[in-house]
């Protein structure tokens, strides 16, 4: 391990400014929107409605914090403990599937109830588990080589993705992949080895996508029926693939309900998004959250994006991309002058995991992608998210800190 | 690009990963362009399908006045209760989780369990309102259920036409139960009643667009249509332009917020020739036959200077405030549809009769005017007359002896004036004073305004001159004669002929409705005036010929001894007149008679001219002229009274 080395110019906080502006001006329009999609409702929601905004800039401020926090030790000192991390994020994981702990939402087990606060093990496992794997990557290149460690390596993914799978999160658990394979990508582990994986997952998931949406239920694979219903919501079946095979008209009625009732996020998100138009209708003005079409379960987080872009239109859209493009191109950037091998998995990892959110929640507002229930970071209102967000842009100003200095 | 630049060359695992997030960045981009740029209207159509809601709003109908302003047709603000059902919504949910708790409903009850919580929340402030304003409030579930699927943006009408107190008692406190708005809207009157119901007709429930108004909308509230009389004819105008609100709503489909589109157009008013004072002494006389409210008959009062109908009175009549709501079934078989009564048809100008002895009065000038007839010469009357050696005699009523005109007239006479009138040349005198006075033609007064057709008046029958030809026969010209066979006329047709001959021989047409002004003076929609006297054709005949027919019409009323209209006599008011009583025949029996009188006055100077009818009266001397004898005398003291009115105001 090289000596630790002080930042050199004192006078100056040496953070990544362009990263700190864009993550400033989401959090401005995270307050703006949710603050918005709160807005419409009325009498005692009307009041929740501070509880809401508040509570997401107590969040901003714990996650700043947080982020200080992260930036004060050393990422190579703090990797040392990344196996820690790791576990406890582990046992987290497990400990929420058992009922008395984690408490059930929606027929799913990702949260344990701290009365003020309800934490989302899953969100902290992404963070624990890019740690660790960097951790684990940043190894001589040679040793990558071996099949054991790219075992290994697949193994640290796989854990924690089967336990938040069955929680269930499809998500959450989805989102581990992109951020592994990226990590191992630009570690060194040989490219055949990740074309094999990825090529293989891929016909799997293919088949099992196609299996899941065509073929008759006793040859179905076993996912959770709601998340099927999501996949047959997203390739747009017929109706009668909602209901059982023979069924009467009565059950293919229902069906039609049913397929209404699932695709009706969806449909409602598009309207918001596509009646946005250009510039949209104005701050506070959206009229597809302020009447309701837009759930209203939904639109301060997972569809946030639909609220935002009704209201700022094509043009506050693009603006919004761009802001994460600002994060990500200045991570990448990061990544390239880090000082270690270390250094520069823990940004890549970061990066992965917040454009994977991005890439998958702005895609499932426009329809690109099915709907799950990933967050859009700093801009969904929760406190688990942004306080990862903010401690995944901490590891990333902590490994700019300590970058190689030309 | 800056990033590319700062990595290195060979570091082609971040340049990779690089090119993948932009390339997912701009999947996003041109997503995001697609759906807001290129299909942004698709989708804006979609959201105002599921957010807007218009409705049409029925403009405030014009009203209907008389000659001096009286409103005949008029309306009056009522102020209903209404509920808007968005403000209840947090009282449907409590009720029903409180309803669930209780009833653990399996989910395919949940929607009954449902409908229960939204009713007792419905009928908990149906009851709280009917004890604060007290007035029991009866909705039925169904009603609701039908309101809540259907109209669920509208709000439910709870209270219909609050009494002033339980105005003050609401206005004092309006906030205390949520949702509750005081609604004011115009309902039609008819202050006078059955007054004029002919004239004014009825109306019909009808929501549907007219011309120049938005064709679809999601609701339409209650509106009015005009079925007959004046509200059809002048429908379009009374009823102005309806506005149309649109109503945004929300998730639930409940009322959000409104905007008026379209404000609704006030109808025009129309102003009629009739004076309301007339028009009520001409129905009450009509009433004071033998038959009372059974009369069956038509008064038309009018001015012979300028063709103004000043009353036109129909009996049996019926009150067009009934048709704004449900007739009973009991009521309309019984009554309305009574083939013998007929209280809807107007029978002044809806229905045909012979006119009988008061066409002699045309038989006599057509015999004047071809010289034929010399009032001074007697004739002798056998009592009847045989148009053909082979055919039923017709019986003259009156005596045997030797007849002059004035005699002939008076006495009404068939065989005088048969023997007249079949003398060369004065058939087809008659046919063509008949065809000036446009017999057999619609005299157009009450024509529907739309269609430009003429459903409400029937032109009655008159032969046409090219109809004298072989076909026609002579037992045709003797009952021509004495206004019988191929004559039937309506009392309004007579009240021109009756005017004709006081004015002078100037056929007018009759004027009903003065003018149609738009309820804003200063609208773009031009007044529409129709010009008094307007004359349709010229009788053509000598004055003198004239002179004596007033002089032998004022013997009718005033000879003592043989006149047959003396019960019309007015003192202090010459009058002059013909009786008429007309056989209707069925299979060659006499069925039915139609009694008359037809009359005009001051003689010297005509302002009044009055035919009676009255359907199986006893004859025209007996039943009709005591009815036209009470309006003149009605009539002269009415203008006793202007008369000091006009010299009060003077002074």
């Amino acid at each position: 391990m090289e000596p630790l080395e002080q930042p050199r110019n004192n006078k100056r906080i040496p953070i990544d400014w362009s990263v700190m502006g864009a993550v400033l001006c989401l959090m401005v329009l995270g307050f703006m929107f949710i603050y918005s999609a709160r807005f419409a409702t009325e009498g005692e929601e009307r009041a929740l409605i501070h509880r809401f905004a508040g509570r997401q800039i107590i969040w901003y401020i714990i996650g700043s914090i947080a982020m200080i926090t992260m930036c004060l030790m050393d990422y190579r000192i703090m990797s040392r403990y990344s196996y820690v991390a790791y576990w406890g994020a582990i046992i987290l994981l497990i400990l929420v599937l058992i009922p008395v702990i984690g408490s059930e939402k929606f027929g799913a087990r990702r949260w344990i109830d701290f009365g003020f606060f309800s934490l989302q093990p899953s969100e902290f496992a992404k963070l624990a588990f890019i740690l660790a794997l960097a951790s684990f990557l940043s190894r001589p290149h040679d040793e990558l080589r071996l099949t054991g460690n790219f075992g290994k390596a697949l193994g640290m993914m796989a854990l924690p993705f089967l336990l938040v799978l069955i929680e269930p999160d499809l998500g959450s658990a989805l989102v581990l992949i992109p951020v592994g394979l990226a990590m191992m990508y630009a570690g060194g582990i040989p490219p055949r080895y990740l074309r094999r994986l990825v090529g293989g997952a891929s016909i799997i998931i293919l088949l099992i996508v196609v299996d899941v949406v065509l073929a008759p239920p006793q040859w179905r694979f076993p996912i959770q029926e709601y998340q099927r219903r999501r996949l047959l919501v997203y390739f747009d079946r017929p109706a009668s693939a909602f209901a059982p095979p023979g069924a009467t008209q009565a059950e293919l009625r229902r069906a039609a309900d049913l397929k209404r009732n699932h695709s009706y996020n969806v449909r409602q998100a598009l309207i918001s998004v596509g009646s946005g138009g250009l510039t949209g209708t104005g701050w506070l003005k959206g009229k597809q959250n302020s009447l309701g079409y837009l759930p209203r379960a939904v639109a301060h987080n997972d569809f946030i994006f639909s609220v935002l872009a009704e209201e700022i239109g094509f043009i506050g859209s693009i603006v919004v991309i761009g802001l994460y493009a600002v994060l990500l191109f200045n991570g990448i950037r990061i990544a390239a002058q880090a000082r270690d091998r270390l250094g520069r998995l823990v940004a890549v990892g970061v990066v992965a995991l917040l454009f994977s959110h991005v890439f998958i929640n702005i895609g499932m507002n426009i329809r690109l992608m099915p709907v799950t229930g990933v967050p859009l970071p700093l801009l969904s209102y929760g406190g688990s998210s942004t306080l990862v967000t903010m401690l995944a842009i901490g590891l990333l100003q902590n490994v700019h800190m300590h970058r190689r200095v030309h | 690009m800056f990033i590319f630049d700062q990595l290195k060359r060979d570091d082609k695992g971040l340049r990779y990963l690089a090119i993948t997030m932009f390339v997912g960045c701009v999947i996003l981009c041109v997503g995001l362009w697609y759906i807001q740029i290129v299909s942004a209207r698709e989708y804006r159509e979609n959201l105002h399908s599921q957010v807007l809601r218009t409705v049409r709003v029925p403009a405030v109908r014009g009203k209907i006045v008389d000659r001096n302003g009286t409103p005949i047709a008029d309306n009056r603000p009522i102020y209903n209760l209404d509920l808007y059902l968005a403000d209840l919504s947090p009282a449907f949910r409590s009720n029903y989780t409180r309803l669930k708790k209780e009833l653990q409903p399996v989910p395919e009850r949940r929607a009954m369990v449902q409908r229960w919580a939204r009713f007792r929340a419905i009928t908990n402030i149906t009851g709280r309102v009917s004890s604060w304003l007290d007035r029991p409030i009866q909705i039925a579930e169904t009603d609701f259920n039908r309101h809540w699927n259907t109209v669920r943006a509208l709000p439910l009408p709870i209270m219909r036409d609050l009494t002033r107190s339980q105005i003050a008692r609401f206005a004092e406190k309006p906030q205390s139960i949520r949702g509750l708005d005081l609604r004011v809207e115009a309902l039609r009157i008819y202050p006078h009643g059955s007054t004029a119901a002919h004239l004014l007709g009825y109306m019909t429930r009808d929501d549907s667009s007219v011309e120049n108004e938005d064709a679809y909308f999601h609701y339409r509230l209650p509106d009015w249509k005009g079925r007959s009389g004046l509200e059809r004819m002048f429908d379009r105008q009374l009823r102005g332009l309806a506005g149309t609100k649109s109503i945004m709503v929300n998730y639930l489909g409940y009322r959000m917020d409104e905007t008026f589109l379209r404000d609704p157009d006030p109808g025009g008013n129309v102003m009629l020739s009739i004076d309301l004072r007339i028009q009520k002494i001409a129905e009450h006389a009509l009433r004071s036959t033998e038959f009372g409210d059974q009369v069956r008959g038509a008064v038309v009062v009018m001015d012979p200077r300028n063709g103004d109908v000043l009353a036109m009175a129909s009996a049996p009549t019926y009150n067009p405030q009934a048709f704004t709501r449900p007739i009973s079934y009991h009521s309309w078989t019984n009554y309305y549809s009574n083939a013998d009564l007929k209280p809807l048809v107007n029978r002044c100008t809806q229905h045909q009769f012979h006119p009988g002895s008061i066409f002699k009065i045309i038989t006599a000038l057509a015999a004047l005017e071809t010289g034929q007839l010399n009032p001074a010469e007697q004739m002798w009357n056998e009592g009847s007359y045989r148009p053909h050696p082979s055919s039923r005699p017709v019986r003259d009523l009156a005596p045997q002896g030797w007849y002059d005109l004035r005699r002939a007239f008076i006495k009404s006479s068939n065989v005088y004036f048969i023997q007249h009138g079949v003398k060369p040349g004065v058939r087809d005198m008659m046919v063509k004073i008949g065809r000036k006075l446009h017999l057999g033609e619609a005299t157009y007064v009450l024509m529907d305004q739309v269609t430009k057709r003429n459903y409400q008046e029937v032109g009655g029958r008159f032969p046409k001159l090219d109809q004298l030809n072989a076909r026609w026969r002579h037992g045709d010209t003797v009952q021509l004669s004495i206004g019988q066979g191929p004559v039937s006329v309506t009392p309004l047709q007579m009240a021109v002929m009756i005017s004709a001959i006081a004015n002078g021989g100037h056929v007018l047409w009759p004027r009903m409705v003065m003018e149609v002004a738009p309820n804003d003076p200063e609208s773009s929609v031009k007044r529409q005036w129709i010009p008094p006297a307007r004359v349709r054709d010229h009788l053509g005949v000598s004055e003198p010929h004239l002179k004596i027919l007033h002089e032998i019409m004022q013997a009718d009323v005033e000879d003592i001894d043989d006149g047959t209209g003396w019960r019309a006599y007015t003192p202090g008011f010459p009058i002059g007149g013909k009786t008429g009583t007309a056989q209707i025949e069925k299979n060659g029996r006499i069925v039915d008679q139609t009694t008359w009188f037809a009359s005009f006055g001051p003689v010297q100077s005509p302002r009044y001219s009055i035919v009676v009818m009255v359907e199986s009266g006893q004859s025209g001397g007996s039943t009709c002229a005591p009815v036209a004898g009470r309006i003149y005398k009605e009539l002269v003291k009415l203008e006793e009274l202007d008369r000091q009115n006009l010299v009060r105001r003077a002074n």
